[in-house]
């Protein structure tokens, strides 16, 4: 008898075992978004015994990109990833790595309702399907020391424009001899610097455009990359930043007194900024014809995505419902100080609180209704190369004019497209 | 010291004809023992060979199940994109300056250190070191002594010298960079000499003494000409190591200002893992592959001498 119950038991475990779901879903690696993560799995484990989530940090690299594509190659991938760079998801179609999503139960409404109508023409591949989901934008915003700025005597309304802002790097210049800057862009040629100081100030000078036009040609050699080219030049040809590298940080050592900045650098500032620093937060700034309009910037966008390689598509479907919820889109904004991709959060009583405990986060909260991402192409990250490049020679080296140095990254930009390269 | 066997090199060809003959006659049980070997040499060496070439004239992402053939167009690309002749030159640069360098440095060590002087040992393992030390480690460290705030600018400007970009003057930095790799590699090439210089008989320096040489003729005529194999090992290995040049830029530079420090390494390693194209980094790899054959083959021939007492 007791051999019999014995092996009923042992049949009841198996049975329950084989009806048990393990998802692998794999968060960003830093120590906030780890925290987040941490927490929401542990909640929707207590919740759904049937379908148990395994998290594992993205395995550390140089970039969450290389450890994607090295996966898919190796049909290695998660059920579930997030911190996703939309950049990088043509890269992952063209592998076949991601799944489609527009053909999960209520995937349309549910994205709609969350981010607005405007997402679904933003992440529509070419091919017609969705192959990711909206998560979190980071603005790019240009952050300023309030008290040396108004030492010398600096109004930041006057750093709008780029008259302005010229005026305002000759006066710091002049007032300190040469031994602070206005603003001093990293001379770093590493591609995705650019998104920073180039391609935040093309997107805010041409109104919200990206490199590419919608018929997938270079559009970034007009008027507009014409103007943010000769605006970073004059500051390096007239010495107004520096063109050497540094071993500090200029913005705490007060050395510089505007640096770009976005809600992920904000615990960094918490962290580091030194006794009594203070800053505030402005829109990057625009050539003078555009003063008085809305300011686009960059928004450093990160998604989530299913992989193909997943067998349960529907249950990681839910689970991402799951971490998607307002009140986990608050908790994610509480706990690592960045913004969720969903509407109207100014006016809801989730994340009021946290808008109060963090005055920081209202600017970026703000800009995040004029930002743009970057195009859907899979020649994205040698296109950046290319600008890089002709970036250090026409505007931080001077080794050839701003007009010619954008004309060449832009040819180079038609060459890598045609495949010429 | 006589490195030619006259008496082997007579039986060379005889040997070449009977090598089928004795492969048949041999035992055949001996060529398992040589399984182990002859399957991690396919699989890691072999292989990968025969894919590198196979690459050269496809194009493939690394992901994407198709790779169309292309041909020549990976090699005829190779010989028109700037790029590529502005890291070729980059390299021969950084070898201008990091060979005879290391090799100047690393005899003067090796010769001081094979005196007995105090506290030698602590020299022999402070030189050796950085060596062995990771590079991507060393480069960080470098980074912030060539800073434009960084120590060695505060230093120069003691002496009421001014700043130098060290790395970021495109005249400058690729100096700056081999100034360091030597740094760093001088301890293995010291020992290479050291080594070498230990195997000198100690009796041809006393009897060229008591016949009246001075200490540079001793070096000029005895040291010198007997480090000639060790000589020819550092210069060799020293060059595959320049044309190899990756961690130091990658870390430091980037390959800029201006494309200065672009080596040819770094090049290939951003057209396969960041532009994913396999097939023209393979074209690189395999005209880098050559290039370093032929320099040694050539290195070789002008620099090697038989000397012999």
């Amino acid at each position: 008898m007791i051999r019999v119950l014995a092996a009923l038991g042992a049949v009841l475990a198996i049975a329950s075992a084989g009806a048990q779901t393990t998802l692998t879903f794999w968060p960003s690696s830093n120590p906030e978004e780890i925290m987040f993560a941490t927490q929401i799995v542990e909640e929707w484990n207590a919740a759904n015994p049937a379908v148990q989530i395994r998290m594992q940090p993205l395995p550390a690299s140089r970039s969450t990109e290389e450890v994607l594509l090295a996966a898919i190659a190796a049909r290695t991938t998660p059920d579930v990833a997030a911190n996703i760079y939309p950049g990088a998801i043509s890269q992952f179609v063209d592998a076949r790595g991601l799944y489609e999503h527009d053909s999960l139960p209520d995937f349309m409404p549910f994205m709609t309702e969350r981010s607005g109508e405007g997402v679904v023409g933003l992440y529509t591949h070419p091919s017609g399907h969705v192959f990711q989901i909206p998560w979190k934008a980071n603005p790019v915003m240009f952050a300023y020391n309030v008290t040396l700025l108004a030492e010398a005597g600096i109004d930041p309304a006057d750093l709008a424009t780029y008259s302005g802002f010229l005026a305002a790097a000759r006066t710091v210049h002049e007032h300190w001899g040469g031994a602070k800057h206005l603003y001093a862009p990293t001379v770093d040629v590493t591609w995705w610097q650019r998104f920073f100081d180039f391609y935040t100030l093309y997107i805010a000078a041409s109104g919200g455009e990206t490199l590419l036009a919608a018929d997938g040609s270079v559009a970034f050699d007009g008027e507009a990359g014409q103007e943010v080219f000769e605006f970073l030049a004059t500051l390096f040809r007239e010495g107004l930043s520096p063109k050497g590298q540094t071993a500090q940080n200029r913005f705490f050592a007060g050395t510089a007194l505007i640096e770009q900045a976005g809600p992920f650098t904000m615990p960094f500032y918490e962290r580091n900024a030194p006794e009594g620093f203070e800053f505030a937060l402005i829109p990057p700034p625009v050539p003078d014809r555009r003063a008085g309009e809305d300011v686009y910037t960059y928004g450093d966008p990160k998604n989530i995505a299913i992989f193909s390689n997943t067998r349960h598509p529907e249950a990681s479907w839910d689970f991402i419902r799951f971490v998607l919820s307002p009140e986990n889109d608050a908790r994610f904004m509480r706990i690592t100080g960045q913004i969720p991709y969903r509407l109207g959060m100014e006016e809801d009583p989730l994340f009021a609180d946290i808008l109060e405990a963090r005055p920081n986060l209202q600017p970026f909260l703000r800009q995040n209704a004029f930002t743009r991402g970057v195009d859907d192409t899979p020649h994205l990250i040698e296109i950046f190369t290319a600008i890089s490049r002709e970036y250090e020679a026409a505007v931080v080296q001077g080794a050839r004019t701003p007009e010619e140095g954008l004309r060449r990254a832009a040819q180079r930009a038609r060459d890598i497209i045609s495949g010429f390269y | 010291m006589s490195r030619a066997d006259p008496g082997a090199a007579r039986q060379m060809p005889a040997k070449r004809v009977g090598l089928w003959r004795s492969v048949r006659a041999s035992n055949p049980v001996g060529y398992l023992f040589t399984l182990p070997y002859v399957i991690f040499f396919t699989i890691f060496t072999a292989y990968p060979l025969g894919f590198a070439f196979f690459l050269t004239v496809h194009d493939w992402n690394i992901v994407r199940t198709e790779r169309p053939f292309v041909g020549a167009r990976n090699y005829e690309r190779l010989f028109s994109d700037e790029l590529f002749w502005q890291a070729l030159l980059n390299t021969g640069v950084f070898l201008a300056v990091h060979i005879p360098l290391q090799i100047v440095i690393a005899l003067l060590l090796s010769v001081v250190l094979n005196q007995q002087i105090r506290a030698r040992g602590f020299f022999r393992v402070a030189f050796f070191l950085p060596f062995v030390t990771s590079g991507a480690i060393i480069s960080l460290v470098w980074l912030r002594l060539y800073a434009d705030d960084g120590l060695l600018n505060a230093y120069l400007s003691l002496v009421g010298l001014g700043p130098v970009g060290w790395l970021s003057d495109p005249n400058v930095a690729m100096t700056s960079i081999a100034v360091m790799a030597t740094w760093k590699n001088v301890g293995y090439y010291l020992m290479i000499f050291l080594a070498a210089l230990q195997a000198i008989p100690d009796q041809l320096y006393e009897e060229a003494y008591l016949n009246g040489a001075t200490a540079w003729q001793r070096f000029a005529h005895i040291t010198f000409p007997l480090l000639n194999p060790a000589f020819i090992l550092v210069v060799i290995l020293s060059t595959i190591g320049g044309f190899s040049l990756f961690v130091e830029p990658f870390v430091m530079t980037g390959g800029g200002p201006l494309d200065s420090t672009l080596s040819l390494v770094l090049y290939l390693y951003q057209q396969a893992f960041q532009f994913l194209r396999m097939g023209y980094a393979a074209a690189i790899g395999v005209v880098l592959a050559l290039m370093i054959f032929l320099v040694t083959v050539i290195q070789r021939r002008y620099l090697e001498r038989e000397v012999g007492y």
